[in-house]
C-alpha cells in the first residue's frame, strides 16, 4: 500500500473580529421599513449608490451620522 | 441582500474583512438587479431581513488559523496515489483541469530551498477570501504548479506585489471583467532561471518553462487561497490567460543603446537589478505592424505605429481602472523593432507620446458607445473631467503606457496586452545564498542553458 500526504493549499484563515451583534428587537428602531410603530422610515436612496461610492470612508460616514441602528446593503455590481 | 450567484463573492469578502467566513444573507435572481426592475420581492421577504438583523448568529464561533492540515490518500500503487490525489484536489476545488504535482513535505521542502525567508514568514492576506499567505503557501503553490525552486524568489516578489493595495488586486480577483496579472521580469533572473523573453514568450516553452510554472502557481493561489473560483469566487465571465496568467522577461540583451529597461522605468530599479513589476490586462492581442511592401525604414516605423494606436483606439472602460496612476496597457515590441526605430530615433517616450496622442477617441464615438455614463460615475475626478476631452485620451498621461521590449526576432509583429490596471507595482527580487546551487541543479536535470 502507498501512503501519498501532501499540504492543503488553500491557506489558513483569520478570524479578527466578531460579526456585528444583532439587535434585540426592532421596535424603536430607525429602519427602510415602517412594519412597526414609530418606527422612521428612511427612502432606499437615503445613503449613496452605486459601485464607486457605496463601500467609501464617506458614506459610512453619512450612516454613522444618520444615527441607524443598523443597515442592510446591497451588492449585485 | 445579493444576487443568488454572488454568495462565494460575498462569503469571500467577508472573510478578506476577517470575520467569519458566512454572514446573514437574503438572495435574490440577478434580474431584481437590473434597472427598472420589480423589486417588490424585497418586501415579501422581509422577515429574512429581520431575521438577519436579530436572530442570526455565525456557524463558524473559533479563530480558525493555525496550520494547514496535510491531507493524506492511500493506493495500491504509486501511478494511482497520484492519480488519487488529483482527483481528490480537483474535488476540493484546488486545480484548474491539467495534472497537478502533489505538494508533499518533500516537494515543498524543496521548493523552500530558493527562499531567503523563513518558510512561515508572512508575505500578507490573500484578497478576497483572506487566506493567510506565506512563505511555504507559495512552495505549496509551485510544486502544484511543477516548479522548481530558483523560480521562488520570482514568484514570492510577485504575491508580494499582488497583495499590494495599490495594484488593486482585491478588486479585481472578484470582477466581471477577466482580469489576469502579467510579471514582467527584469535584471539577470531571468536568464539565470530560464524565463521567456523572445519567441513566443507568453506562452509554453520546454527550454524556458518557469514563466508557466510561476504564473500557473500565481493563478493557484489567487483560486485557492484568495478564493477567486470561476462564478462563485470570480465573476469573470470568460476568465481569459488564466491558466498561467502571463509571466515573462524584458529581452534586455536586446534593448536598443540609451533606452532603459522597464523597471529602471516605471520603479527606478537599479539596472542589473533582478525585479518584477506587476499589472493587470484584460486582453491579449497581436498587431502585425510590418509592411506588405518595399517600405522605407522611416515609413515601416510610422506605419507600424499608427496600426498599434489603432489597436488601442477602443472603449476599454474597464480600463479606467487606472486612467490615472495605472496603465492603459503593455506594448511588446520585439528587439529587432527597437533598434530599427531607435536608429530612426524613436525613443519609449516618443512611442509613448505618439500611441497617446493617436489612440485618442473622438467624443461622437465614445457617446455612441454608451461610455460617458462610465466616465461620469467614476470616483476618480480625474476621469469625470476627462469627459470634456475632445477626442478623449484611453489614459490620463502619456507616461502611463507601459512599453518593453520583448519577442521574438523578427519585425512582423507587435503584442498588446489591454490594461485594466489601478496601479502597476514593483518589487525586487531577493536571492538565498545557495542560488548558484539551484542553477547547477537546473543544468544537471534540464541540461545546459
Amino acid at each position: 500500500m502507498v501512503t501519498l500526504e501532501f499540504h492543503d493549499p488553500s491557506g489558513t484563515i483569520e478570524v479578527k473580529q466578531p460579526h456585528a451583534s444583532r439587535v434585540s428587537a426592532l421596535d424603536g428602531r430607525k429602519l427602510l421599513e415602517a412594519d412597526f410603530p414609530g418606527i422612521e422610515v428612511l427612502p432606499i436612496d437615503a445613503f449613496p449608490q452605486g459601485n464607486a461610492v457605496i463601500g467609501s470612508e464617506e458614506t459610512a460616514a453619512l450612516v454613522k451620522q444618520s444615527g441607524v441602528d443598523a443597515v442592510i446593503i446591497g451588492n449585485a455590481a | 441582500m445579493t444576487r443568488a450567484d454572488f454568495v462565494g463573492v460575498m462569503t469571500n469578502a467577508v472573510a478578506g474583512l476577517g470575520l467569519a467566513p458566512d454572514a446573514a444573507m437574503v438572495t435574490f435572481p440577478i434580474e431584481m438587479f437590473l434597472p427598472g426592475s420589480d423589486i417588490s420581492a424585497v418586501e415579501a421577504r422581509k422577515r429574512e431581513f429581520y431575521e438577519g438583523l436579530t436572530r442570526w448568529r455565525s456557524a463558524i464561533a473559533t479563530d480558525v488559523a493555525g496550520e494547514a492540515p496535510m491531507i493524506k490518500v492511500q493506493a495500491a500503487s504509486v501511478e494511482d496515489a497520484f492519480s488519487r490525489a488529483n482527483h481528490m484536489m480537483l474535488a476540493n476545488r484546488w486545480g484548474d483541469g491539467l495534472p497537478l504535482w502533489p505538494p508533499t513535505r518533500e516537494r515543498a521542502d524543496w521548493i523552500l530551498r530558493g527562499s531567503t525567508q523563513p518558510r512561515r514568514h508572512r508575505i500578507g492576506i490573500f484578497p478576497p477570501r483572506g487566506g493567510v499567505t506565506t512563505v511555504e503557501t507559495c512552495a505549496i503553490a509551485l510544486a502544484m504548479a511543477g516548479g522548481r525552486p530558483e523560480y521562488l524568489p520570482v514568484l514570492v516578489a510577485a504575491v508580494d506585489a499582488f497583495l499590494d493595495p495599490e495594484s488593486g488586486s482585491a478588486q479585481l480577483q472578484a470582477a466581471s471583467g477577466s482580469a489576469f496579472p502579467v510579471v514582467i521580469v527584469n535584471g539577470p533572473i531571468g536568464v539565470q532561471i530560464r524565463l521567456n523573453s523572445g519567441f513566443g514568450c507568453l506562452g509554453p516553452d520546454p527550454q524556458r518553462p518557469a514563466g508557466a510554472s510561476i504564473g500557473r502557481a500565481l493563478r493557484l493561489l489567487q483560486q485557492n487561497v484568495g478564493g477567486a473560483l470561476p462564478g462563485i469566487g470570480t465573476m469573470a465571465n470568460y476568465g481569459g490567460v488564466r491558466y498561467t496568467n502571463a509571466v515573462f522577461a524584458e529581452d534586455e540583451a536586446n534593448l536598443p543603446p540609451g533606452w532603459s529597461p522597464h523597471a529602471t522605468e516605471r520603479h527606478a530599479f537599479a539596472h542589473g537589478q533582478s525585479s518584477i513589476s506587476l499589472a493587470f490586462a484584460n486582453g491579449a492581442t497581436n498587431i502585425r505592424r510590418r509592411g506588405a511592401k518595399k517600405e522605407t525604414p522611416e515609413e515601416d516605423a510610422l506605419q507600424g505605429m499608427y496600426r498599434m494606436a489603432d489597436f488601442m483606439r477602443v472603449p476599454n472602460m474597464p480600463g479606467l481602472a487606472g486612467y490615472e496612476h495605472g496603465t492603459p496597457g503593455i506594448l511588446m515590441i520585439p528587439g529587432v523593432v527597437a533598434n530599427t526605430m531607435a536608429g530612426l530615433g524613436w525613443t519609449k517616450a516618443s512611442i509613448r507620446e505618439f500611441l497617446w496622442e493617436h489612440s485618442r477617441i473622438p467624443t461622437e464615438h465614445l457617446r455612441r458607445a454608451g461610455c460617458p455614463a462610465w466616465l461620469e460615475i467614476d470616483s476618480s475626478k480625474v476621469v469625470r473631467e476627462s469627459i470634456a476631452l475632445d477626442p478623449w485620451p484611453i489614459t490620463a498621461s502619456p507616461d502611463n503606457f507601459v512599453v518593453v521590449v520583448a519577442g521574438g526576432g523578427h519585425p512582423t509583429n507587435s503584442y498588446w496586452l489591454q490594461g485594466y490596471s489601478p496601479g502597476v507595482v514593483g518589487r525586487t527580487v531577493e536571492l538565498p545564498s545557495g542560488f548558484e546551487e539551484l542553477l547547477a541543479d537546473t543544468d544537471r536535470d534540464l541540461g545546459p542553458r
